[in-house]
């Protein structure tokens, strides 16, 4: 083995890799747009073609906002019901109180790298509270709009669509 | 009666078939009744149960600090009672004008619902699951963690996005202990590791730390950027805090110099908890996502030593229909297109175009309406169909493009 003495260690270490290689990450092809997106279900009120959704709870004396995964169920969420932004609240359920839970709920989804949402929230008033509560949401960054699921193209297909994860 | 009525109408359409020549058969409903077959989702969650006796999770981690109501709840009731009290805070909350401090949410949040949050959305990302297999903890000790940029400061938090270029320096630690304690701190990956399966790469290893003195801290293997490749996504990069019970001999771990062997970084951190988890217990968790970008080139090519990897994600096959030797209602030209070899198409669509292509001529202005463009003579609708595809760009021609 001694003539491997001349050759320089460098082209024997890293070099050889496996063609294939696996990502663990669960959240990695829903990142870049070609991971399952649940369809169908369209005649039904909840709609259900998502990755991940906000929910607006309000009740008579709090408001709780969450995310939610069509597979793991809620996976982050904010309340006026914590005491860490109740303590700062005059009331938990008013005008303020939407706008913080907003702010708050757009902060821990930054934190953790869901910044894209479905939302089928509907603002009855554009002035009223939910209104708030979106816009201090989209203020923050968020985009309450999901990006479609990129299906390979079939080679008879018209259209071949933009691959989202080769744009830079 | 009613029989021999049937007969004759019957015997009437097959004497003269315009009368009303179409014959009902029924509604027959396969399988049961929707009300009484199950829907797919219940299907689906039959499929996918797992027994709770069998898949089980393990705490390996401390246990959450609870507050007492009682301890709080005198304290708490007083500042309630001060807000509604405080006249500046009811005028901005009535102008809409009140913007609570954020900060101060994220140190209390910490303090009570953080830790069980931390751990939900730290399931949600699967990390325990491939670093621990079926045991979880719950980050009770709150670990701050910032790379530098520039002037700024770039936090970690739990999944945010960190690109490669701005992790290129080992970040700053800070969380709180006892100076009499010592701790162990770990980067791993668990995405991307090049030649084997279900094993990690570290990127960093500080053992043996004292108190919260990260640096003055035993370092095992010393700090790597992120190399997530070409088109392998997003890779998890997962910094865990564990605290240990005394003194650890780390020496079989060691790692001399900047070790840029990858294999040699190959690290499993089920093996290594399983042979410590007397002396250790995870304390803190904090990770980011990191994908490619165009500085990791270099960092391939000059500090590696080797050749930059690039991926590309492996679609399931498209399936085709198993092809029949008489294909009703079909256009033969794409039916058959269907079953051919897609390379021998390609190439067809290859040579028409560089029968245009003129070596010292500028290539042929595109027509500006393409679709009004006459016809000239006969051309059968097939042919008209390719040729309108070609102009548009629609189909296959991509495939060469």
């Amino acid at each position: 083995m001694s003539f491997l003495k001349f050759v320089p260690k460098r082209y024997l270490s890293n070099d050889a890799i496996k063609p294939m290689l696996t990502n663990r990450n669960p959240r990695n092809l829903e990142r870049m747009r070609i991971g399952y997106k649940p369809d169908g279900y369209h005649l039904e009120n909840d709609v259900r073609n998502y990755w991940h959704k906000l929910n607006l709870d309000v009740s008579a004396r709090y408001v709780s906002a969450s995310v939610h995964h069509f597979k793991n169920g809620e996976v982050l969420s904010a309340s006026t019901k914590e005491w860490a932004i109740k303590k700062q609240l005059y009331r938990n359920n008013d005008a303020a109180a939407f706008k913080n839970l907003g702010r708050v709920l757009a902060q821990r989804c930054m934190e953790t790298g869901l910044t894209e949402l479905h939302s089928d929230i509907e603002t009855k008033n554009p002035d009223g509270k939910v209104a708030l509560f979106l816009n201090a949401l989209q203020e923050s960054g968020i985009t309450l709009k999901e990006p479609i699921q990129y299906k390979k193209p079939r080679a008879w297909d018209q259209e071949r669509p933009e691959k989202s994860w080769e744009i830079q | 009666m009613a029989a021999t009525i049937w007969k004759l109408v019957n015997l009437n359409t097959k004497l003269n078939p315009s009368l009303g020549g179409s014959v009902r058969y029924g509604h027959h409903l396969r399988g049961k009744p929707p009300g009484v077959a199950r829907s797919l989702e219940q299907r689906l969650e039959e499929l996918n149960f797992k027994d709770p006796e069998i898949h089980y999770k393990v705490n390996i981690g401390f246990a959450k600090k609870q507050l007492k109501r009682n301890a709080v709840l005198s304290e708490r009731i007083t500042i309630l009672k001060d807000n509604h009290r405080n006249q500046d805070l009811e005028k901005k909350a009535r102008t809409n004008k009140l913007e609570i401090d954020l900060d101060n949410v994220r140190k209390e949040w910490l303090k009570t619902a953080g830790p069980e949050h931390i751990k939900r959305i730290a399931n949600h990302y699967g990390i325990f699951d491939d670093l621990y297999g079926d045991a979880y903890f719950h980050p009770t000790v709150p670990l701050h963690i910032n790379y530098e940029i520039g002037d700024g400061q770039l936090p970690i938090y739990y999944g945010n996005v960190v690109k490669p270029s701005d992790a290129k320096v080992k970040p700053k630690i800070s969380f709180e202990s006892d100076e009499n304690t010592f701790w162990t701190l770990i980067m791993t990956n668990p995405d991307g590791h090049l030649t084997m399966e279900n094993k990690e790469y570290v990127h960093w290893f500080v053992g043996n730390i004292p108190g919260n003195k990260v640096e003055s801290g035993e370092t095992i293997v010393d700090y790597m950027q992120p190399i997530p490749p070409k088109g392998s996504g997003y890779h998890r990069h997962i910094f865990v805090l564990y605290k240990q019970e005394k003194k650890l001999d780390f020496e079989q771990l060691k790692k001399s110099g900047p070790c840029l062997t990858l294999s040699e970084r190959t690290f499993s951190t089920l093996d290594f908890y399983r042979e410590r988890q007397d002396d250790l217990t995870p304390a803190g968790l904090v990770f980011f996502q990191s994908d490619w970008d165009a500085t990791l080139t270099d960092f391939y090519h000059d500090v590696l030593n080797m050749k930059e990897p690039r991926y590309e994600y492996d679609f399931p096959e498209t399936y085709v229909k198993p092809q029949e030797w008489f294909p009703l209602r079909q256009a033969f030209n794409l039916y058959m297109d269907r079953y051919r070899d897609p390379k021998q198409i390609n190439k067809e669509f290859l040579k028409r175009k560089l029968q245009k292509v003129h070596p010292f001529k500028a290539p042929e202005k595109p027509v500006p309406y393409p679709n009004a463009v006459p016809w000239n003579g006969y051309v059968p609708s097939w042919l008209k169909l390719e040729k309108t595809k070609s102009m548009n760009k629609w189909g296959r021609v991509n495939d060469i493009e």
